[in-house]
């Protein structure tokens, strides 16, 4: 039987879908850990970032810092996580947020300061205060790229979360990690295929959601071409 | 737990300065290894992507295709993409390889695309006005005024690669994830002090580096305000 | 004019890569005597007597190259026998079982280690490779569980384990569910069926970790382990012989053997022993000492 044929044996046997080393049990802890410190790392760097990002204060520092979090390996953080905490899930969780932070904190930040200043100044003009322009105007200007570091922190976490089989966690990457360890390639291959699907699925629908959350005037507008090239080029000029 | 020193009852400090003078030609060869796999990596993700990036920015119809392929290998977890290759291409730098250079490609091309479009019309306007031809208009009109946004997406991709190469200490290679590895095998946390200080050392220090040569080759750049 | 620039860069950076790929890729000076690849396992004891062979061989005048943690058993015997690497020191009943496994034969592993390694000849002569003579020095598969756990339970040997191993978890590196001496051999010679397994590692710190925290109830470690005495670990006797005589014995390629090679490798494996193999790994693991340097001492310290 050929490679690929072993690696679609794998996908067939049945005791692969079974029991909390089966590709089910796997894929439940994956997302559960990646949607968790995903929350977690939302809660953490969202509000912060965007009030600052509203006041126009401490960008410079907020973005330093995302700039060497972002610089920080994943697997270093993770390592890092294991010799302050221990082995299991909370090393893992504790580094995956550490590692969401980041995109987020830059993100939100630039994208309400990327707001047009003469918008700002219309809605002021029309009488609205503070909150007011925050929440109704710089906000859904901001909520594509809001969520387009949303999805680079998701797409980052659950990367790394494959990597925490590493540090005795479970997930996915336990069929990579076994796999390597036994020169079993077929499961690694087939662990290896199954992380890359869920990746695109988070990639995918989180990019749908970022298209929806995107006001429906901005979507044709000239100036707000991709949120995401538009910040990585300010994020390098920063 | 490894916190308190799982394997043994010595504590194990975070630094040890006696293991780091002791290996610092350890230290320096894991540097330079990590050094040699970036380098390679990013300059040969620009000499891949610069053709498909300026394909993406001819054919409009190529675009979708060519960044939703980028984007898969990006979304790609590594030690998964590493995983895919392994079985084809063995434990070997080429393998590493091909995997860190697929990460820079979406960057890379994406920055290349948006580049090149933020060429305002009316300067191409005026380039073919003076006569320019299609060829001396990309050499000394389009490319250039794209460079700051190309040079932007290295500088993302030499940080995202840095960061990277660690995995490859999974795999055989490691540059200072060899050292971070090690850390790991024997609960011993200076090399893994080490080799992440040096790790967001060397990003940073690419970073500004990167940044300086943008402002050195495009020096018309610094009077527009960055957008 | 400033467009130059750009060009003169592109180019630099192209010249720039392919002088690192050019440095990296030189090779060291011409030697009279072979070049010898020594490959070691994923832990310091593996990684001390590979520095301790090639040490010794260097001094010889052989130029050395080592794999240094090239990975497991999967990875390191098939790369012996592919040439990618040319020695390593293996355990002889642990390899005899890997390699009889490879080639789809019973398991011929036994208590006497002069015989497995006469078998372990029969086995790989054909493959190129040959086993030197083995070492007095012994490392086997153990089974240790916390002392709280042996004292709450009673525990002293492994048969002791077949009222409570059905509610236990077994932590061991991703080989064990597949090793004859592992978890297989726990089956069948003494019957213990746990109730779950986690992947961890080859009784490195993520075994003792998961031991100490609890997460697994029983983990393999090695006999030599530096850590099991620091960490108040119990092992549990091996009172059915599970485990077969894993003396260290040199497994080489016979191209690069010769009878200076195999004699020096020969008269170290005479001086190990298993007392200074487990200090050694205690200095390694526990006090963080370098594998490489603690060889370098040991070879000095002996005459090699």
């Amino acid at each position: 039987m050929n490679f690929f044929g072993q690696v679609v044996q794998w996908f067939l046997t049945a005791s692969h879908w079974q029991g909390d080393g089966g590709i089910p049990h796997r894929t439940f802890e994956h997302v559960i850990m990646s949607g968790g410190s995903l929350l977690a790392a939302a809660v953490l760097a969202l509000p912060a970032s965007i009030v600052l990002g509203h006041f126009g204060k401490g960008g410079a520092l907020a973005i330093n810092i995302s700039n060497v979090g972002r610089a920080i390996p994943s697997f270093a953080l993770l390592v890092i996580a294991v010799e302050l905490v221990g082995i299991g899930w909370v090393p893992a969780f504790v580094a995956l947020v550490a590692l969401g932070v980041p995109p987020m904190v830059t993100n939100s930040y630039l994208g309400i300061r990327e707001v047009d200043p003469d918008v700002r100044e219309a809605a002021r003009g029309m009488g609205m205060r503070g909150r007011a322009v925050l929440w109704q105007v710089e906000l859904p200007i901001a909520l594509p790229f809001i969520m387009s570091g949303i999805r680079t922190s998701a797409v980052n976490i659950v990367a790394t979360a494959t990597l925490a089989a590493l540090v005795a966690w479970g997930g996915l990457g336990r069929f990579i990690v076994d796999g390597f360890g036994l020169q079993d390639y077929p499961q690694m291959f087939g662990g290896a295929i199954l992380v890359g699907v869920l990746s695109l699925i988070v990639e995918f629908s989180l990019a749908g959601v970022q298209r929806l959350v995107t006001p429906a005037g901005l979507r044709r507008s000239k100036t707000i071409r991709d949120p995401d090239s538009k910040v990585a080029t300010n994020l390098a000029a920063a | 737990m490894l916190a308190t020193g799982a394997v043994g009852a010595v504590v194990d400090p975070w630094i040890r300065w006696d293991w780091i003078t002791r290996h610092l030609d350890v230290i320096a060869a894991a540097l330079g290894q990590h050094i040699e796999l970036t380098v390679i990596a990013v300059v040969l993700g620009v000499v891949i992507a610069l053709p498909l990036g300026l394909l993406g920015w001819r054919r409009r119809w190529l675009r979708g295709p060519i960044f939703s392929l980028t984007g898969i290998l990006y979304t790609i977890p590594s030690l998964a993409l590493f995983s895919l290759l392994i079985p084809f291409t063995g434990l070997s730098v080429l393998t590493s390889e091909i995997g860190l250079v697929s990460y820079t490609l979406l960057i890379l091309i994406r920055n290349i695309v948006t580049g090149l479009e933020a060429v305002p019309d009316d300067v191409r306007e005026a380039a073919r006005g003076m006569g320019y031809r299609p060829f001396r208009q990309f050499t000394q009109v389009d490319f250039p005024l794209a460079v700051p946004a190309i040079i932007a997406g290295v500088r993302i991709a030499t940080v995202t690669t840095i960061g990277l190469v660690t995995v490859t200490a999974l795999i055989g290679e490691g540059g200072l994830g060899s050292l971070i590895y090690d850390g790991l095998l024997r609960d011993f946390k200076t090399p893994l002090v080490v080799g992440t200080v040096l790790s967001v050392a060397l990003a940073v220090v690419a970073d500004l580096s990167l940044s300086g040569l943008q402002r050195w080759i495009t020096p018309w750049a610094r009077t527009r305000t960055a957008t | 004019m400033r467009l130059k620039r750009i060009y003169v860069l592109g180019a630099s950076m192209v010249a720039l890569a392919l002088i690192t790929t050019a440095c990296g890729s030189t090779g060291g000076p011409a030697s009279a005597k072979a070049t010898i690849t020594i490959a070691s396992f994923n832990f310091s004891e593996s990684i001390i007597l590979a520095h301790i062979y090639g040490d010794a061989l260097h001094n010889k005048g052989y130029t050395i190259n080592y794999k240094d943690k090239l990975g497991n058993r999967e990875i390191v015997e098939p790369s012996l026998e592919n040439g990618i690497i040319d020695l390593y020191a293996g355990y002889a009943a642990t390899d005899l079982a890997f390699v009889d496994k490879r080639q789809g034969v019973a398991i011929e592993s036994g208590s006497d280690a002069q015989a497995n390694v006469q078998k372990l000849n029969a086995r790989l002569g054909s493959k190129g490779v040959k086993a030197l003579d083995p070492s007095p020095a012994i490392d086997q598969n153990a089974f240790a569980v916390t002392k709280a756990e042996a004292d709450a339970n009673n525990l002293t040997k492994l048969s002791d384990l077949s009222s409570v191993a059905s509610k236990w978890t077994l932590g061991g590196p991703p080989e064990c569910p597949q090793r004859p001496f592992c978890q297989p051999g726990l089956e069948q010679t003494y019957g213990l069926h746990f109730k779950a397994f986690k992947s961890l590692d080859a009784g490195g710190p993520l075994t003792y970790a998961a031991l100490k925290g609890g997460d697994i109830n029983i983990g393999l470690v090695f006999s030599s382990d530096g850590g099991i005495v620091a960490n108040n670990f119990v092992v549990l006797q091996d009172d059915k012989h599970l485990e077969a005589a894993d003396n260290i014995v040199p497994l080489i390629r016979t191209d690069k053997s010769n009878s200076e090679v195999d004699a020096l490798l020969n008269s170290i494996d005479a001086k190990l022993n298993t007392t200074d193999l487990t200090a050694l790994n205690k200095s390694a693991d526990v006090d963080k000492q370098d594998p490489t340097d603690l060889a370098a001492t040991w070879v000095k310290n002996h005459g090699f």
